[in-house]
């Protein structure tokens, strides 16, 4: 702060002319600082004892005989011009700058010079480097002291107004439940104009050459303001505690440092990325930072940070991923479960026949003069069984056990096959008619296998079920493939069940929905999921001719370019 | 003997059928594969099978329609039923449809070579007696 005392008893007539330029663009005042002498001399600014409020009782006795409209607007507008004549300055003064004008009416009136003038460098909301100035002319008295506030207009709107909204911000800032910190920044805006200036164009690169800047601005970045959740997302008692540099930010990610050092130089609004935060007290979160860079005309010291604690986010969505790769795993293999007798009849096959043709061989084999053709030719045949019912063990095995999903190119057809393996003899058992119209040529889509099949057996589950429910003698499920209108590959089931009720249409698809008595209400969301994941979908309808239709869809795997 | 018994097999699974044919083969008989009841029925003619062994859990027509359908039109052929899903109900079903015998794939070949005997008359062990299990109401 800077105080210029012009020479005492002289008349500078500069300074009256500045000032009747000044009288119509900046705010007047003319004070009646009878009161104010009194009690200045009384009680002098630097003498003992000060009084606790003594730039508060000068002002409270200085009061306003006129003002300019500037000045009415500027800090009168609650009251209006009229209201403000004959009240002490106190009440409309700015607090920021209240003891800076009652130093200089102090000094002004009690300076013997009837030219006494003081100036001085003050803080203002409004104005841009603000210069007080306050004097005395000869012609109105010892008494009358006036006024003027020179400097640029910040802002348009009136002090009150503005601190009014200042008020609301730091109310805001303070009372929001996500940690925000208010950061200033502008030691490296000035350092990036440097860089500039010198032909720095590639942050990127200069950081490499020069990793010191980080550390720089690590240091020199100052934490301004913080708010009670930010304190207690670092684990400190007060904000207070975290006013500092901003270092205590990227402990424990300093690679994050480095893209906010380089989005600020590159001009950028924000930037925003999840980063790993290791608080004051020790703790390691998974947090979210924004960091918002100030633009003009907004002031350049308000850089703000905000950071949200996603540590209990990210561990509920993996314990979730995990309890639906559980749940999955559940339902595949309950369905299997449905299916035993369908797959122990499906292994038991080969193996009837690989014992029969083993019983064979040895009688051939057991004879005077062996038949080794024979035995050749059904020991062949052992090993394709032999090779038959392995495959089917693995297929599975593949179905029950844990695995992370497999993104693969496939032939849907496949697919839609080996998901029958698991149900052909259940459908024939019930002496279903099953009719299948496998798609020729289809592209092929991206998907996970055993999750695919998963999905076309629960669908041909339930297809039998409603079928078999029916009890019609003439059971009948269809299945196709083929292309649809979106160039997407389809495949649909239709069976001649009864059919959904039409109020269940838009809610089977919802977990733990079902109409089954020992049903978990999960097959139709899990496969609605599974196709999801795959981009494409399920739709369930009915037929005009009754019985129920489920269509799925998959995108075709891309042409290669 | 001049006649060689000649025995049907009906069974879908083609590795199955053919298995059980060369089986019935080695043991002396001649035999004729079906993949269906249908295929069976429509080249029944009488006198032209000694024994049908069938499986039981087939596409469209199962083995205890097809027994049916045989008694019904009049023929005493002996059945032998073969499942790969035995079980009390079936078992039931099938003895009293009128089968000599209902067997657990994979089969047991001297249990089989006793029931085709018997079923064909050439029992030559002593009394003659079926497997206890195999008997109908047993």
């Amino acid at each position: 702060m800077s105080e210029t005392l012009p020479s005492a008893g002289e008349s500078d007539p500069g300074i009256v002319l500045e000032i009747d330029a000044l009288y119509r663009r900046s705010p007047y005042w003319e004070l009646d600082a009878a009161d104010a002498r009194t009690f200045v001399s009384a009680v002098p600014p630097g003498g003992e004892p000060r009084q606790a409020n003594w730039s508060g009782e000068v002002l409270a006795r200085s009061r306003v005989v006129d003002v300019n409209e500037r000045a009415a607007h500027l800090v009168g507008a609650l009251d209006g011009r009229e209201e403000m004549i004959g009240r002490p300055i106190a009440e409309f003064w700015p607090p920021d700058s209240h003891d800076d004008l009652a130093e200089l009416i102090a000094a002004v009136v009690t300076d013997p010079s009837p030219h006494a003038t003081r100036t001085r460098d003050i803080a203002s909301l409004l104005l841009q480097d603000p210069v007080l100035t306050v004097w005395r002319s000869p012609e109105s008295g010892a008494d009358t002291v006036f006024a003027t506030v020179k400097g640029a207009m910040i802002d348009r709107r009136s002090y009150w107004s503005l601190r009014a909204s200042e008020d609301r911000y730091r109310k805001l800032i303070h009372h929001m439940p996500n940690p925000l910190l208010r950061v200033d920044a502008r030691v490296m805006g000035r350092v990036f104009e440097r860089l500039r200036a010198e032909g720095v164009g590639d942050i990127d690169a200069y950081l490499d050459d020069h990793p010191e800047l980080i550390a720089f601005a690590e240091q020199s970045v100052r934490i301004t303001e913080a708010n009670p959740a930010a304190a207690a997302l670092f684990g400190v008692r007060s904000p207070a505690d975290l006013i500092g540099s901003v270092e205590c930010l990227f402990k424990a990610s300093p690679e994050t440092a480095r893209r906010v050092t380089i989005a600020h130089f590159d001009r950028r609004r924000s930037h925003a990325e999840v980063m790993k935060l290791r608080t004051l007290d020790g703790r390691l979160l998974d947090v979210q930072i924004a960091v918002t860079f100030p633009t003009p005309p907004e002031q350049l010291d308000v850089t703000v940070i905000g950071l949200d604690d996603l540590t209990d986010r990210l561990r509920t969505e993996a314990q979730l991923r995990q309890l639906q790769a559980d749940i999955t795993r559940a339902a595949r293999i309950s369905t299997l479960g449905e299916l035993a007798t369908s797959i122990a009849h499906e292994v038991n096959q080969p193996l009837a026949a690989i014992f029969t043709n083993a019983e064979t061989s040895l009688r051939w084999l057991s004879r005077d003069e062996p038949n080794l053709v024979k035995v050749v030719q059904l020991t062949t045949r052992i090993v394709a069984s032999a090779r038959h019912a392995n495959e089917i063990v693995h297929r599975i095995r593949a179905m029950t056990s844990k695995h992370a999903p497999e993104l693969l190119p496939l032939d849907l057809n496949d697919v839609v096959d080996e998901a029958l393996l698991f149900l052909r003899h259940d459908i024939e058992s019930r002496s279903i008619r099953l009719s299948t119209r496998l798609g020729l040529g289809l592209p092929r889509v991206i998907g996970d296998r055993v999750q695919l099949q998963q999905v076309i057996v629960n669908l041909l589950v339930n297809s039998v079920q409603a079928v078999a429910q029916a009890d019609t003698r003439d059971g009948r499920v269809e299945l196709s493939t083929g292309l649809g209108p979106g160039g997407e590959v389809v495949f649909v089931i239709r069976d001649n069940g009864p059919g959904i009720p039409e109020d269940d249409l838009d809610r089977i698809f919802e977990g733990f929905f079902t109409t089954k008595e020992e049903g978990m209400g999960l097959g139709l969301a899990i496969c609605q999921s599974i196709m999801a994941a795959h981009g494409g979908g399920i739709a369930a309808s009915n037929r005009p001719e009754g019985g129920a239709s489920f269509r799925l869809w998959l995108p075709a795997e891309p042409e290669p370019a | 003997m001049s006649h060689v018994p000649v025995i049907a097999i009906v069974d879908d699974d083609e590795a199955m059928r053919d298995a059980l044919s060369e089986l019935i083969q080695v043991m002396g008989f001649s035999t004729e594969a079906f993949d269906g009841a249908a295929a069976f029925l429509a080249d029944l003619a009488p006198g032209r099978f000694d024994c049908l062994i069938t499986d039981v859990r087939m596409p469209g027509m199962d083995g205890i329609d097809l027994q049916r359908r045989l008694r019904a039109l009049g023929s005493v052929m002996p059945v032998v039923m073969i499942t790969s899903a035995p079980d009390p109900a079936g078992r039931a079903r099938a003895l009293q449809g009128g089968a000599c015998a209902y067997l657990a794939k994979p089969v047991d070949d001297c249990a089989l070579l006793g029931h085709l005997r018997s079923a064909l008359g050439q029992d030559h062990r002593p009394g003659g007696r079926r497997d206890e299990d195999d008997s109908p109401g047993g």
